[in-house]
C-alpha cells in the first residue's frame, strides 16, 4: 500500500517482496531503467512469452497475405476484372482435368506445392486466395461488433440506472443463445453470402465487448479526471467518448484478438455447414467441406492444407490474445 | 529478559530475476530473548519483511534464495535443518501474523477450521478438542461470542477482529517466537492500539519473544524493548528503545524520528519527510545504501559499508561520519532541540 | 442465498422472454414473406396461404407474438415441412443421442482439471511448458477439423494397419435406459465424437485450471497456510484446491448445457443422429421451423444450465450463501 505522510502526500511506495507478484512489481520498478509507458511495459512482458510472439508473427503474415489478396481482388489483378483478381501461382478456379486423373487430384509436387484438387485446381493457390475471406471476416465482423458494443457499453456504464439495466438485460438475452446456433439461425433467414456472414457474426458479438467495457467504465467513471471534465462543462457525450472510453481499452484489445480468432472459426464453420460464403468466393471452411469425402479415398492433401491454415491462424490469435492478457494483467505475472 | 531464543548472524537474501539480482537483505544480524520485543523498523523496501520470511524459510525459490547467514533457534540452524523439521518449527516454535488479515485468511474455510488446523497438526489433538481450543483462543484475544464466531467465515469478521483471529491462530501452539509483520498497517487507527495491546497481552501470557516489523515508530515506542533500523537491506542502527529515541546516531534514524508529527508543533508547521526515493535494490552501491539521501554524505560512503561502531550499551551504528560531527549535526536538527540530551 | 436465487430467477424470466421475442422476430418479422420462409423449399401458393392463416400472419405483430408464446408454452414449436412432423416430436426423438454425447464429452473434459493443477504446480518445468503448449495448439483446432482427422485416423488408417474395423464411424447405435449405449456398436459410435469434442475442451479446461491454480497459489492465505507448518500437499489439497477448482467447474457445467443443445459440427462430421444433425439437415432443406425450434430448445436448456451453475456456485461460496 502506498505510504503517506500525515499531509497525505505519498512518501514511498510499497516494496514488500513477499509474493512473486509483488516481486515482479518491484522488479519492474527497479530494473535500473527509466519508467516505461504502459505500452512499452506491455510489450516487454509480451516479448517474454514466446508463444505469443510466434502468434503475433503469424498474425502479421496472415494479415499481409489477406490484405494483398483483397487488394488484388479489388484491382482485378491477373483477370482484368475488378472483384475477381488474385495473386497466386495459378488461377484458383482454373479447372484442369489432366491434373486430376481418376478425379482424385494429384498429390503435392514441386510445381503444385499443395497438390491439386479433384478438378485439377491448384490447392496452394486456392488456400492462399481464401486467406482473403478469413481476414475480411475477422476484421469486418469484429468491427461491426465493436462499433455497437463500444457505443452501448460506455453509455450503459456511464449513465447507469434504467439505461444500464435495459442494455445489460438485452446483452443477457444475446448471451443466452449458444453462439453458433444463433449465427446459424440468422444465416438461415438471411441466406448465405459474404456480407450476410459479416452481419450475422457482427451483430451477435457486440454483447461481450459491451459488457466487458461497461465494467471498466464503471470504475473509471469514479475517477477524478472525469469530475474535472464535468466541472469544465464538458457534455456527457464528450466525457464518455473522449475521456472515459480511451482509458478502458486495455481488456478490449485482448477481446479483439480472441474475437477475430472466433470470427474466423465461425465463418469456417458456417461455410463447412454450407451456409456461409458461396462460390466463387473460396474460404478454408468451404474447402474442407468440399474435400472431405476425398480424404476417405486417399487424397489427403486437399483437406489437410486448408485445415492447417485455419488451425494455425486461429492458434495464432488465441496465443497472442492470451499473451496480451497475461502481459496487461497486473496480478498474474511470470 | 529471559533465555536467548534466536541468534541471527549475517543474513543475506537475494532474488535472482530477469532484471538482475535484487539484494533484498544484506548481512543483517540480531538476537531475540524470551519475553523481549524487537522492533524492526524501516520504510517499505528496507528488507524487513524479507528478513522475517527468510527466518521462516518462506522465501519463494525460484527466484529467491537465502545466500548467507546463520539462523540459530536454540542450537539448531534454521538454514540447514530439513524441510520436515522446518515444517515442525513453523507455527509451532515460530509463528507469524501478516499484514492484511482479509487476504491472509482463506475465504472459504471457517475461522475455527483455520485455527484448529495448527493445533491438530502440531499438538496431536483430535478435531473436537482442537475446535474447542480454537473457541477458547478467540475468546482470549478478545473476540466476543467466541463459541458462535468460531463457526463463521472470515468475511463475517470486521478488520480488527480478523487480525485478532490471526493472532489467535499464531499463538495456538504456544510459540516461543511471534513475528508480527506490520500487524496494524491495514487497520483503522482506532483499532491499531487494540491490536498492539492484544499482542502485548499474549506475549506476557505465553512468555514469548516478539519481533514486530513496522514502519510506524509510534507503535514501536509502545511495546518494543529494542529496535533495529533497516535501510536498503542493511541494518544501519540498533539499540534499546530509549537509546534509539533519545540518542539516535544514524542520519536515517534522525529522518524517521523527525518525520513524526508532534503534539507540540503548531498547525502551520510542515512535516518533514525524508527527501529522495528508496534505493534500487538491484543496483545498490557497495557502500551505504542511504548515501545520496543522507545529506551528510562523505566520499567513502558510497564505496564502502561502514564498520560497526558501538556508541553505547548495546547500541551500534554503521556510519562513516565521526561521532563528534554526528552529535553536532544532530544538535542542529530542529526537532531534536526539545528533548535530546 | 435466498435473495440471490430470487434475483437470478427474476433475471431468468426476463431472459426467456427476450429469447422468445428474438426468435419470434427472426421467424416472423423478417423482410420478405414469413409464410414463404416457413413453408420450406419450393412452396406452393396454397401452402403459403394455409400457413398464413394458421399462424395468423395478417395480424399485427404483437398479437402474433402473443399467440406464438401461447404455442410455445403448450410445447408447440411448429411443424417441419420437409419431414412432415411436429418439431417437438423431432426433438424428442433426437434428444437421447445428443444428451449421451454431451455427458460423455463433459466427463472426458473433466480430465483437464487434474492436468491443469499438475501443470500449475510444476510451473517452469518441461512438463508444464509441454502440456500448456499442447493445450493451446489443440484448443485452436476447429472442432470439425479435428473430427475429420479423428475419423480418418481411427477409421481408415486403423483399418488399413490392423485390418480390423474397430469403430463405427457414422450413425448411432441403440440405447438402453434412454441414454446408455446398449452394445459395443453403440459405444463405438459414441467414443470418437466424444473424444473429439472432449479433447478440445480438455485443452481449454486444463489451460483455465492452470491459470486459476497459479493465481490461487500466489495468494496471501496460501502463504499463511505454509507459515503454519502445513505440508505442501496439505496446503494444496485443503487450501488451494477448492478455491482453484470451483471457477473451473462452472465452465464444465456451462459446457454441458451448451452441448445438450446439440454439438452441430461434431454430429455433422460423424453423421451422428442428434439435435445438431437435425438442425443441419433442416438448414439444407430451408426448413425454418425446425431450425428455429431446435435453436430455441437448445437455448432454453443453455439458459437453465447457466442458472444451475450460478446457483451451485452461490451455494459453494460461503460469501454468497450466507449473505445472499
Amino acid at each position: 500500500m502506498p505510504e503517506r505522510d500525515t499531509s497525505g502526500n505519498q512518501v514511498t511506495e510499497d516494496l514488500t517482496i513477499s509474493t512473486l507478484s509483488e516481486l515482479d512489481l518491484l522488479e519492474d520498478k527497479y530494473s535500473g531503467r527509466k519508467p516505461l509507458g504502459l505500452w512499452a511495459d506491455t510489450w516487454r512482458r509480451l516479448k517474454r512469452n514466446h508463444l505469443a510472439v510466434v502468434g503475433l508473427c503469424i498474425i502479421i503474415v496472415f494479415l499481409a497475405v489477406g490484405m494483398t489478396q483483397e487488394i488484388a481482388n479489388v484491382a482485378g489483378v491477373n483477370t482484368g476484372k475488378p472483384g475477381t483478381g488474385y495473386l497466386a501461382p495459378y488461377p484458383p478456379n482454373a479447372v484442369n482435368y489432366e491434373l486430376s486423373p481418376k478425379g482424385l487430384g494429384s498429390p503435392p509436387s514441386w510445381s503444385h506445392l499443395f497438390g491439386t484438387d479433384y478438378l485439377g485446381r491448384d490447392v496452394f493457390s486456392r488456400t492462399l486466395v481464401a486467406t482473403r475471406i478469413s481476414m475480411l471476416v475477422g476484421v469486418i465482423a469484429v468491427s461491426i461488433a465493436l462499433i455497437i458494443g463500444l457505443i452501448l457499453g460506455p453509455i450503459s456504464g456511464y449513465y447507469g440506472g434504467a439505461v444500464d439495466s435495459v442494455i445489460m438485460r438485452t446483452a443477457d438475452v444475446f448471451f443466452a443463445f449458444p453462439y453458433i446456433l444463433f449465427v446459424l439461425l440468422i444465416m438461415t433467414v438471411l441466406g448465405p453470402g459474404l456480407w450476410n456472414v459479416f452481419i450475422a457474426i457482427g451483430i451477435l458479438s457486440w454483447a461481450s465487448y459491451a459488457r466487458l467495457n461497461r465494467g471498466s467504465v464503471l470504475s473509471v467513471k469514479a475517477m477524478e479526471y472525469v469530475e474535472a471534465a464535468r466541472a469544465q462543462g464538458a457534455s456527457d457525450l464528450r466525457i464518455i467518448f473522449r475521456h472515459v472510453l480511451p482509458n478502458t481499452m486495455a481488456p478490449i484489445y485482448v477481446a479483439i484478438a480472441m474475437g477475430i480468432g472466433g470470427a474466423i472459426v465461425t465463418e469456417a464453420a458456417l461455410s463447412f455447414l454450407g451456409i456461409g460464403i458461396q462460390p466463387p468466393d473460396a474460404s478454408w471452411g468451404k474447402m474442407i467441406a468440399d474435400y472431405l469425402t476425398y480424404l476417405q479415398a486417399g487424397s489427403w492433401w486437399m483437406v489437410t492444407f486448408p485445415s492447417i491454415a485455419l488451425t494455425v491462424t486461429v492458434f495464432a490469435f488465441i496465443s497472442f490474445g492470451n499473451g496480451l492478457r497475461d502481459a496487461t494483467d497486473p496480478k498474474l505475472k511470470e | 529478559m529471559g533465555e536467548r531464543l534466536l541468534t541471527v548472524e549475517g543474513l543475506s537474501t537475494h532474488f535472482f530475476t530477469y532484471a538482475g539480482v535484487v539484494k533484498a537483505v544484506n548481512g543483517v544480524s540480531f538476537t531475540l530473548d524470551r519475553k523481549e520485543t524487537l522492533g524492526i523498523v524501516g520504510e517499505s523496501g528496507s528488507g524487513k519483511t524479507v528478513a522475517a520470511l527468510s527466518l521462516m524459510r518462506l522465501i519463494p525459490d525460484p527466484p529467491g534464495k537465502v545466500v548467507e547467514g546463520s539462523l540459530l533457534l536454540g542450537d539448531r540452524d534454521l538454514r540447514t535443518i530439513t524441510d520436515e523439521e522446518m515444517r515442525q518449527v513453523r507455527g509451532n516454535d515460530i509463528a507469524m501474523i501478516f499484514q492484511d488479515p482479509m487476504t491472509s485468511l482463506n475465504p472459504v474455510l471457517k475461522i475455527g477450521n483455520q485455527i484448529a488446523e495448527s493445533i491438530i497438526l502440531h499438538q496431536d489433538k483430535g478435531k473436537g478438542e482442537a475446535w474447542r481450543m480454537a473457541a477458547e483462543l478467540l475468546d482470549r484475544v478478545g473476540i466476543p461470542d467466541a463459541e458462535k464466531r468460531v463457526n463463521q467465515y472470515p468475511f463475517e469478521f470486521s478488520g480488527g477482529m480478523r487480525q485478532r483471529a490471526m493472532i489467535a491462530m499464531a499463538i495456538s501452539c504456544n510459540p516461543d517466537i511471534l513475528i508480527a509483520d506490520e500487524p496494524t498497517t491495514a487497520l483503522d487507527v482506532t483499532i491499531q492500539a487494540q491490536i498492539i495491546d492484544v499482542i502485548e497481552e499474549m506475549q506476557q501470557r505465553y512468555e514469548s519473544g516478539v519481533i514486530l516489523i513496522t514502519h510506524d515508530l509510534g507503535v514501536v515506542a509502545e511495546i518494543a524493548d529494542k529496535v533495529m533500523v533497516m535501510y536498503g537491506g542493511r541494518t544501519v542502527e540498533y539499540g534499546s528503545i530509549d537509546e534509539i529515541f533519545y540518542n539516535p546516531h544514524h542520519p536515517y534514524t534522525w529522518g524517521l524520528l523527525g518525520s513524526l508529527p508532534r503534539l507540540d508543533q503548531t498547525e502551520k508547521t510542515r512535516l518533514t519527510p525524508i527527501k529522495g526515493q528508496p534505493p534500487d535494490l538491484i543496483t545498490l552501491p557497495s557502500g551505504c545504501p542511504f548515501a545520496g539521501r543522507c545529506g551528510y554524505e562523505r566520499p567513502e560512503c558510497r564505496d564502502q559499508w561502514p564498520q560497526l561502531e558501538i556508541v553505547g550499551p548495546d547500541h551500534g551504528v554503521n556510519c562513516w561520519i565521526p561521532e563528534d560531527e554526528r552529535r553536532e549535526a544532530r544538535a542542529s536538527l530542529p526537532h531534536f532541540q526539545a528533548y535530546v540530551r | 442465498m435466498l435473495t440471490y436465487v430470487i434475483r437470478r430467477l427474476f433475471q431468468l424470466v426476463i431472459v426467456l422472454i427476450g429469447v422468445s421475442l428474438i426468435t419470434f422476430l427472426i421467424m416472423f418479422a423478417i423482410p420478405g414473406d414469413p409464410a414463404r420462409q416457413l413453408a420450406g423449399k419450393a412452396p406452393t401458393p396454397e401452402r403459403i396461404a394455409v400457413i398464413s392463416e394458421q399462424l395468423g400472419l395478417d395480424q399485427p405483430l404483437y398479437v402474433q407474438y402473443w399467440r406464438y408464446v401461447g404455442r410455445l408454452v403448450r410445447g408447440d414449436l411448429g411443424e417441419s415441412y420437409s419431414l412432415q412432423q411436429p418439431v417437438g416430436e423431432l426433438i424428442r426423438q433426437n434428444a437421447p443421442n445428443t444428451i449421451q454425447l454431451a455427458l460423455a464429452a463433459v466427463l472426458i473434459e473433466l480430465l483437464g482439471i487434474p492436468l491443469g493443477i499438475y501443470s500449475a504446480l510444476r510451473q517452469y518445468t518441461f512438463w508444464d511448458t509441454a502440456l500448456t503448449t499442447t493445450a493451446l495448439i489443440i484448443w485452436g483446432i476447429p472442432v470439425f477439423v479435428l473430427g475429420v482427422f479423428v475419423q480418418w485416423f481411427f477409421g481408415l488408417k486403423l483399418q488399413e494397419w490392423t485390418g480390423y474395423d474397430m469403430f463405427q464411424l457414422t450413425g448411432a447405435g441403440e440405447n438402453v435406459l434412454w441414454i446408455f449405449p446398449a452394445n459395443w456398436g453403440s459405444w463405438s459410435t459414441l467414443i470418437l465424437p466424444a473424444v473429439t469434442l472432449g479433447l478440445i475442451e480438455v485443452a481449454y479446461i486444463s489451460y483455465m485450471q492452470r491459470a486459476s491454480m497459479l493465481e490461487v497459489i500466489r495468494s496471501d492465505y496460501i502463504r499463511t497456510a505454509r507459515a503454519k507448518g502445513l505440508s505442501e500437499r496439505a496446503v494444496v489439497s485443503k487450501h488451494a484446491f477448492k478455491n482453484a477448482v470451483i471457477p473451473v467447474m462452472t465452465i464444465a457445467g456451462i459446457d454441458l448445457g451448451a452441448l445438450m443443445g446439440g454439438a452441430i459440427l461434431t454430429e455433422t462430421v460423424f453423421s451422428r443422429p442428434g439435435i445438431g444433425l437435425m438442425i443441419y439437415q433442416a438448414i439444407g432443406a430451408r426448413d425454418l421451423p425446425v431450425v428455429a425450434g431446435g435453436v430455441l430448445f437448445a437455448t432454453i436448456i443453455y439458459v437453465f444450465a447457466n442458472l444451475f451453475v450460478d446457483i451451485g456456485y452461490a451455494f459453494v461460496d460461503p460469501r454468497i450463501r450466507l449473505e445472499g
